[in-house]
């Protein structure tokens, strides 16, 4: 009975379109270009958009040192390829320079020492 | 805040506060005994130039904290971006603040979290992974429950509304991260605002009759949860994320493996057709798409269990530093908050009012709220407002009162809630850690009395 009950809801949702699509309209294009221009620009473009949009990296501002603990994450918990070591070296400058913790905090005091 | 000059603003505020003040508004920290600054008195010109920057005079200007950055001039959520904050185009779904499309993460302003019941075109996304096909005939759809269980179950949607007794309660989901663009260094993960958590009606069946169903073994320990979502990279061994919780918080009778959203089966977007409610924990407990529940006899392992995903410190660690795995335990319960949702940020009131009618809601995870209050003069009074009994545990709580504005010009409505342990929400986020989870300051909404 239930489940009778639950599969006329259901055809009913999908004739109603209730089950939205999947995609937003919108969907923007990724480009090497929209990124800030510099070296390591189509390094790094290249290597994070195999898996996700920029926009998860640009939303971050971080330290050197914490950039390229993120690149050890990205290998260890998602299965990011390893970089070769000049390629790392390029990314994770870029990062750092152009994504630096732009916050009130970055200068902690305990962090020097 | 699109102009050059308020960018730079907005960097030089971030960078060094109390500098930003000197050179922009003149104000001075006054420093107290300790050579810490107490309170920062805007005074001539330099009150004139803020109240030209937020384009009103301060009538509380005296209150207002040195190097606090005006709400009016906060960017919303996605703050780092200079770009400012995109916005979420999809059929079915509210303008919701687009943080990214692959995976695909939004959340909802504020003030669209004014219904008791959040409908779906408002309810916040997030994803980890992609979103997965749904099979032509959905009622094949199937769950599984193995490991420390006597008889292991493998039930089709359709044997599982059969069998079991759905219920139905109004129940808040909120993402672990909800609050993370509040910490300072930033912390890593999306940069959520207040906005990633509503408060849906869930119908579904108690996950602790599936568990007794199966027969829990005596070694069981804790839940690992599985959905259908692949994996960004493509790897169709890697799960997306898997996350679990103890034996007890799975047998809550609010725990629900949920069929329906607001009565309607839940939309693909949000994990359709079965995924698990676990309220007042991270969201990521709540599976999407729900494929398999494996009983475990220790804390499960999954991805998302481990490092520092959603897990906070047990000794406090320096901010933007670094800190062991060993010092990471998981985060349980989501803390207290509270949300103006009757007036959005940067709200131009009517000439001549002086008395604003304000409404909510506030949680607090596991947890009731006992009060809520508001300033209007920047924290150096509350006023209490009247809070609801939440509808069942775990729904969101009602709060309202009013507030008095003694003038015209520009006020910033602080909003405080008070948990049922008496645990308040803070001024700053605080007890940093790598991936920022807990951060729950208090909300600032700025609003404008018109000349
Ligand atoms: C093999 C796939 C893969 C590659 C390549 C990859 N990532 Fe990721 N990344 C992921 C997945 C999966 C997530 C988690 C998405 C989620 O849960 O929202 C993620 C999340 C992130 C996050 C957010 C962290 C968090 O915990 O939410 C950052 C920052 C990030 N990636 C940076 C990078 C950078 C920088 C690169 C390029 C140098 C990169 N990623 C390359 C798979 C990848």
């Amino acid at each position: 009975m239930a489940f009778v009950r639950a599969g006329l809801i259901l055809a009913a949702a999908l004739a109603a379109g209730w089950w939205f699509a999947a995609t937003p309209a919108t969907a923007t294009e990724d480009e090497p270009e929209n990124l800030p221009e510099g070296p390591g620009r189509e390094e790094t473009f290249y290597s994070c958009t195999a898996c996700h949009g920029m926009a998860i990296v640009t939303q971050q501002g971080m330290s050197r040192a914490r950039w390229d603990d993120t690149i050890d994450y990205m290998m260890a918990r998602h299965g990011m390829p390893e970089l070769d070591p000049a390629d790392r070296k390029l990314v994770v400058e870029y990062l750092s320079v152009h994504f630096p913790s732009r916050q009130r905090g970055a200068t902690n005091p305990f962090l020097k020492r | 805040m699109s102009s050059k000059r308020e960018r730079g603003l907005i960097e030089l505020y971030n960078d060094d506060p109390e500098r930003a003040d000197a050179l922009v508004f003149g104000r001075r920290a006054d420093k107290g005994a300790d050579g810490v600054g107490r309170r920062g008195f805007l005074k001539g010109a330099g009150l004139a130039t803020m109240g030209a920057a937020v384009g009103a005079s301060i009538p509380f200007a005296q209150n207002m904290p040195s190097g606090l950055f005006p709400a009016a001039m906060a960017q919303t959520p996605a703050a780092g971006a200079a770009a400012g904050p995109k916005v979420l185009k999809m059929d079915g779904k509210a303008d919701l603040i687009l943080l990214q499309e692959k995976p695909l993460n939004a959340e909802t302003p504020d003030h669209l979290l004014d219904d008791a019941v959040t409908p779906v075109e408002k309810f916040f996304i997030r994803n980890n992974g992609l979103v997965p096909e749904m099979p032509a005939d959905i009622n094949t759809w199937k769950l599984t429950v193995d490991g420390e269980v006597d008889k292991p179950l493998s039930l089709t949607l359709g044997e599982l509304l059969n069998r079991f007794t759905l219920k139905t309660y109004r129940m808040q989901v909120e993402c672990g991260g909800n609050g993370r663009s509040f910490f300072a260094p930033e912390t890593r993960g999306n940069q959520w605002g207040n906005g990633a958590i509503g408060c849906a009606e869930w119908t579904g069946v108690p996950l602790r009759d599936v568990l007794q169903a199966a027969g829990l073994k005596s070694s069981a320990v804790y839940t690992g949860h599985y959905g259908a979502d692949p994996h960004l990279s493509g790897d169709p061994n890697r799960p997306t994320i898997s996350r679990g919780v103890p034996i007890a918080k799975a047998m809550e009778e609010h725990t629900l493996i949920a069929v329906r959203m607001n009565g309607k089966p839940i939309p693909v977007m949000h994990g359709a057709p079965l995924r698990v409610v676990c309220p007042g924990w991270p969201g990521s407990t709540s599976q999407k798409w729900l494929t398999r529940i494996w009983i475990r006899d220790k804390e499960h392992d999954g991805p998302g269990m481990g490092g520092a995903s959603y897990r906070v410190t047990k000794v406090p660690m320096v901010p933007g530093g670094k800190t062991p795995d060993s010092n990471m335990k998981v985060l349980e319960s989501m803390p207290v908050r509270a949300l103006l949702t009757n007036i959005a940020n940067g709200t131009e009131l009517p000439a001549g009012t002086r008395e604003i009618a304000v409404r909510g809601h506030a949680w607090a995870g596991e947890k009731t709220v006992r009060a809520v209050h508001v300033s209007v003069d920047y924290g150096v009074s509350w006023n209490k407002m009247t809070v609801q009994n939440p509808h069942n545990k775990y729904a969101w709580q009602r709060w309202q009162g009013k507030v008095a504005v003694p003038s015209e010009g520009y006020y910033e409505i602080w909003t405080r809630a008070t948990d049922s342990d008496g645990k308040m929400q803070p001024h700053v986020a605080g007890n940093w850690n790598p991936q920022g989870y807990g951060g729950n300051p208090f909300q600032r909404v700025a609003v404008l009395v018109k000349a």
